[in-house]
């Protein structure tokens, strides 16, 4: 059981010797029980911080963002950060670190265990609730959650309203911690590892392009997906191209040729080309926190094309990401015995 | 009057395919020249664009080509171990290992996406890679669905 006292009490006392410039958590929000991230830099704020199954973003994203914030200040505050991370966060912050991203000593992580299921899915929950709104929701063992609507509290089976990436989850306690509450979990009961992936695969080529052209049309190229991720922390993305600087004397030519890899528009082609080329450029980072798919407005499967690659580098090159901050990342090394049956 | 579903289906029979090849500069692009030098017939349907290496093809180069509508996409580059760079061809054959398989599962035919190793020796071998390559997508159509439409 996650000692959320604890876990305050540590966080002031972080504060207040000065060994962190902030705590990066989760508080109470406006979005009922779903917790909202913050950033809490005063001690006594730390009574704020919460850890229940509604904490569903991943705050590695907000390391970046810090990160962002000191390269551009005049005056960067080189103290260290704390983070909460769940297993997800954890193994994120293990790839920024494996990327040299920061630092191991810029970081503290205060590890919190899912206590053996994980975060809800707020698409199931609210199918579950028929328009009710539930007020809080609970950890309650490895099996289910306590879901409070209005004064009557009910025990909810963990399996039906969980996030799909926490079903799938092989590791819901942060490995990478330098604090960790409640009890690290060593197996899973739910479903296997890259269910999703392999349901998906089992359909047809006709019928698996029929849902992707489906999906990839609808895609409003809002770049939610993008703007969320703690791995697309490039100062440029490629489908952007905003570094030309156009002055009068760049002639037309210029303009027209500079390289567009993909247009603005929102037709299917180039989404497409935006979806497959953001998945190549996480094979092998990506560590299945689910927030992509969980901002996505128009509900594409995101998720499927990451774990699709995950699962390729898991069962081909035997490579997981966040699993180990020394090791070379999955497409800057290679082995001999790697597939060559493919290649003519 | 020209009836234009006929057009369509007399287009379709003689459909000659685009396929764009990355051919690296040490060993595929002059595979391809020797195999031109040589004067072997093969169809003229591969584009070749030289690349310093195949590992230097990056997984947009596929895509894009895809989207401009190429029917069909071949990286060559050297056999393992002779690569001019030592290792690039292994980073290559890993990285398009997984465009293959991201391919194939979003649902784009896995005959129009390939990887060969052709060394500057084997002409014979590009000409029938080819012309391999040629026949399969013959079979398969025009490239419809990452081409982007305008």
């Amino acid at each position: 059981m996650v000692k959320v006292e604890e876990l305050r009490l540590h966080a002031a006392k972080l504060l207040e010797e000065g060994k962190v410039k902030g705590i990066i958590g989760y508080r109470r929000g406006t979005a009922g029980l779903y917790a909202e991230p913050c950033v809490i830099d005063r001690p006594v704020d730390a009574a704020a911080l919460i850890w229940d199954p509604g904490c569903v973003s991943n705050l590695a994203l907000y390391l970046v963002k810090d990160r962002k914030a000191q390269a551009a200040s005049k005056t960067p505050d080189k103290r260290p950060l704390a983070v909460v991370a769940k297993g997800c966060d954890s193994r994120a912050v293990a790839v920024l670190l494996q990327e040299n991203y920061f630092k191991r000593d810029e970081v503290v992580v205060l590890g919190v265990s899912c206590e053996g299921t994980g975060v809800i899915d707020q698409r199931k929950l609210a199918a579950r609730l028929k328009g009710r709104s539930a007020s809080k929701v609970e950890f309650d063992g490895a099996d289910s959650f306590r879901v409070t609507i209005g004064k009557t509290e009910s025990v909810v089976p963990a399996t039906e309203i969980m996030a799909d990436r926490c079903l799938e989850c092989r590791a819901a306690s942060p490995a990478l911690h330098d604090t960790l509450y409640g009890e690290p979990v060593e197996t899973r009961a739910y479903a296997q590892p890259f269910a999703a992936a392999k349901a998906a695969e089992a359909a047809s080529e006709e019928e698996r392009w029929a849902q992707w052209e489906h999906h990839f049309d609808r895609c409003l190229r809002c770049y939610a997906c993008r703007s969320v991720c703690p791995m697309c922390y490039c100062p440029e993305c490629v489908v952007d191209s905003t570094s030309i600087v156009i002055t009068p004397e760049t002639s037309a030519e210029e303009k027209a040729s500079r390289v567009r890899w993909c247009e603005r528009s929102a037709g299917s082609g180039e989404s497409a080309m935006y979806h497959l080329t953001r998945a190549m450029h996480l094979a092998g980072r990506c560590v299945d926190c689910g927030e992509c798919e969980r901002v996505c407005p128009v509900n594409i499967p995101l998720r499927l094309l990451n774990t699709k690659l995950e699962m390729e580098a898991f069962e081909m090159f035997e490579y997981q990401a966040g699993d180990d901050i020394t090791q070379a990342s999955l497409l800057s090394s290679f082995r001999d015995e790697d597939p060559n049956a493919f290649v003519r | 009057m020209l009836n234009p579903t006929k057009a369509v289906a007399a287009l379709d029979t003689d459909f000659e395919p685009k396929i764009v090849a990355f051919l690296c500069k040490w060993c595929s692009s002059a595979g391809s020249d020797l195999a031109g030098v040589s004067r072997l017939q093969y169809p003229a349907n591969a584009v070749p664009i030289q690349v310093m290496c195949s590992g230097s093809v990056s997984p947009m180069y596929i895509l894009s080509a895809f989207k401009k509508g190429a029917d069909g996409v071949l990286v060559s580059g050297c056999h393992p171990g002779d690569c001019h760079y030592m290792k690039g061809n292994f980073y290559a054959r890993r990285r398009l290992y997984l465009v293959q398989k991201l391919l194939g599962f979003i649902g784009l035919e896995k005959e129009r996406f390939r990887m060969s190793w052709v060394s500057a020796a084997e002409g014979v071998k590009y000409a029938q890679v080819v012309d391999d390559f040629v026949r399969d997508i013959k079979v398969l159509g025009p490239q419809r669905r990452l081409k982007a439409r305008r």
